[in-house]
């Protein structure tokens, strides 16, 4: 069936990011305008705005089941994008969007059930010989039985909630004691984040890279895998900077790692995009870790070294067309590199930074792709994910990526929050990092700053704030503003300040 | 300011006490080994107020300024700064050395967000990196740990409840 009209259950740049390839597609597209960003970026995309705005619900429209399946019966969108986050792996929703006659535009309900409950899919990869961290067998009901279990894995252990992802709802476990204390912690978290309290153990894999791979699949059985994505930059399990390949992989464990992926999916007979994540030890072996049931966030770097529009097979697929790609078609050619630049304080453990972006220019370079929902005047607001952009850079390989990345890095312009720029323009530096030499601890462990500033930023900055002292105390023809209350200075009264000088 | 004739150098101190000295009037114009590079402040409509040094633009925002302390942030990092005369110089060195209560570790919250847990108790024993509260921000569970050896003193962490960046969760006396 042809698609004719996509509904985007989503916002920010993933909302800008499908509408772009719908319209390349010639398919219509309707956005959402909610309450809490009415004037945001996304809406300028789509062809038609379903107004939002007067709902008062406690809840994100992007998170009502019930609301999005009206909206798109309302608009006659016959299919529905869900994008990330939000629905988009809520087998329940999805089969809700079957049962209306909606093309859910992602995996089968199915699919997307049994992935997202950890404990079927861990038993799903034993029976089909992919390789796993020891664990155990199924959900641990109590400390003692957990005890038992860690006992025999061998300590760290982690505790992860059985429905689960994402970093939410995990706790390492390094001795008995950490387990009697924990455990029932790790339940209740998981009970509230998910209103499911299932935990179950795993053994801890201490310093891994974090290895995953893109699968594609149509509704004909055809499965094949876009390579690797290597997402070993990460804090507290965010990911923060992603490349396609990885140098950690040779062709020889991409082609097994890729069958493995391709045979984890072909297990639930998957279809549309989605990654399969494992974790790879120093030695080289790898543990499958979740298969992810929908589009990433850092799928663009797979794109730029694939050519694949990613989008597009997901819409081509989802209205029955078949993949037309097979294994030995995919060739990776060249290095991507994506940085996410989130309104985050670096020098505040990474904090959220909300604000409004006053100013915003990104470098114009056909290496720099740019994925954004935010522009001049957007707010960062609270109630959604911190990203302002995704800096994506190619290169001819890994070292042309991160010298292009270096410059591009000085070339963004964004006032009006903090951002995770100093952090990258640190990464970019970091010998390390440039030699490939890093796991998933890096950041807690290699980095004693979390972000870089040239030598001479420190001391232009104290030159500013004489200036300013200056203007403000000693000169009799400054204008008097009473700074003494600590109240923020606005940048149009700064603007008229310097103008005097 | 009365004193304000008599001013020929003023000092911006640096929240790690890094001292940057400068001659009263500014120049415009700041010596690098042998060289003067000149500093322009500039703003325009595309990129707002801005610093150009060695022909590269760097953005900066005054974050706020009480009396003769500034918070700047300048290409994405902020520098808190106060800005001294000879004069207030000298009297913050005499304070600087009565300053200090050791022994009390206050943990404060390290971003805003929601306490689901608060793991010790008043007048328990606490090692270091032991975890005090969980603290949810954004998507993120963050244990906050103990900075030291001691006894837990005072708990103002309550669970369920929303606490602001620098709010104080515990406070600890330390061994």
């Amino acid at each position: 069936m042809k698609i004719r009209k996509i509904l985007i259950a989503n916002r920010g740049e993933i909302a800008v990011r499908i509408m772009k390839t719908a319209k390349k597609m010639k398919i219509l597209t309707v956005a959402v305008r909610t309450a809490a960003e009415p004037d945001a970026m996304y809406l300028s995309f789509a062809d038609e705005i379903y107004d939002n705005t007067d709902d008062n619900s406690e809840i994100p429209v992007f998170l009502d089941i019930e609301k999005i399946i009206a909206i798109a019966l309302k608009t006659g969108a016959d299919a529905l994008h869900p994008g990330y986050g939000f629905l988009a792996e809520n087998a329940y929703f999805a089969q809700k969007c079957l049962d209306n006659k909606i093309i859910f535009i992602g995996p089968s309900p199915d699919a997307i059930y049994k992935m997202g409950n950890k404990t079927i899919a861990r038993k799903l990869a034993i029976q089909n010989g992919i390789p796993l961290a020891m664990g155990s067998e199924g959900n641990i009901g109590d400390e003692e039985e957990a005890l038992t279990v860690a006992e025999k894995i061998g300590y760290p252990v982690i505790i992860k909630a059985a429905s689960g992802g994402g970093g939410r709802g995990m706790r390492i476990v390094r001795d008995p004691s950490e387990m009697i204390k924990m455990f029932p912690i790790a339940r209740r978290e998981a009970e509230k984040a998910f209103k499911d309290p299932s935990v179950f153990i795993e053994k801890y894999i201490e310093n891994p890279k974090h290895i995953e791979f893109q699968i594609l699949g149509d509704k004909k059985g055809n499965i094949i895998h876009l390579g690797e994505r290597e997402c070993s930059i990460q804090r507290k399990h965010q990911k923060l900077l992603e490349e396609a390949p990885s140098c950690a992989l040779d062709n020889a464990l991409r082609k097994k790692m890729g069958n493995m992926a391709v045979r984890i999916a072909r297990a639930v007979k998957y279809y549309s995009a989605g990654t399969v994540e494992f974790l790879l030890d120093s030695d080289k072996n790898f543990y499958f870790m979740e298969m992810n049931t929908r589009i990433q966030v850092e799928h663009p770097v797979t794109e730029l070294v694939t050519g694949i529009d990613l989008i597009e097979k997901q819409i081509r697929i989802a209205g029955g067309e078949s993949l037309n790609l097979k294994q030995e078609d995919i060739r990776i050619k060249g290095w991507a590199i994506e940085c996410r630049i989130n309104a985050e304080d670096v020098q505040s453990g990474f904090a959220p930074s909300p604000g409004r972006i006053e100013k915003m220019s990104m470098p114009d370079y056909p290496c720099v792709r740019v994925d954004t929902g935010v522009r001049e005047g957007s707010v960062i607001v609270a109630n959604y994910d911190s990203m302002i952009a995704k800096l994506i850079i190619s290169g001819k390989d890994r070292k042309e990526a991160i010298t292009r990345c270096k410059m591009a890095l000085d070339k963004v312009w964004i006032k009006g929050a903090k951002t995770t720029l100093p952090f990258f323009r640190l990464l970019v530096r970091n010998q390390n990092f440039q030699n490939g030499n890093f796991t998933t601890a890096f950041i807690e462990k290699d980095l004693d700053q979390y972000y870089y500033n040239s030598e001479y930023e420190e001391m232009l900055a104290a030159w500013l704030a004489t200036k300013l002292f200056i203007e403000e105390n000693l000169q009799s023809n400054s204008i008097n503003v009473d700074f003494s209350d600590g109240k923020e200075m606005s940048p149009w009264l700064l603007n008229k300040r310097i103008n005097q000088f | 300011m009365n004193d304000k004739l008599h001013i020929s150098r003023l000092f911006a101190l640096s929240s790690d006490n890094r001292k940057y000295s400068f001659s009263v009037p500014l120049k415009n114009k700041i010596r690098i080994g042998k060289r003067d590079y000149t500093v322009q402040l500039k703003s325009d409509d595309k990129y707002g107020t801005y610093i150009l040094w060695k022909n590269r633009r760097y953005p900066l925002e005054v974050v706020r300024s009480r009396q003769n302390k500034y918070e700047i942030l300048f290409n994405d990092i902020s520098y808190i700064f106060t800005v001294e005369t000879p004069f207030s110089l000298q009297r913050m060195k005499v304070i600087n050395t009565r300053k200090g209560k050791p022994g009390l570790a206050s943990v404060k919250a390290p971003m805003p967000g929601k306490l689901l847990d608060v793991l010790v108790r008043e007048g328990a024993p606490i090692l270091r990196g032991e975890p005090l509260v969980i603290l949810e921000a954004m998507k993120m569970q963050n244990e906050i740990q103990s900075p030291v050896n001691g006894t837990i003193l005072k708990i103002h962490a309550r669970p369920n409840t929303n606490v602001m960046k620098d709010d104080v969760l515990v406070e600890i006396k330390a061994d």
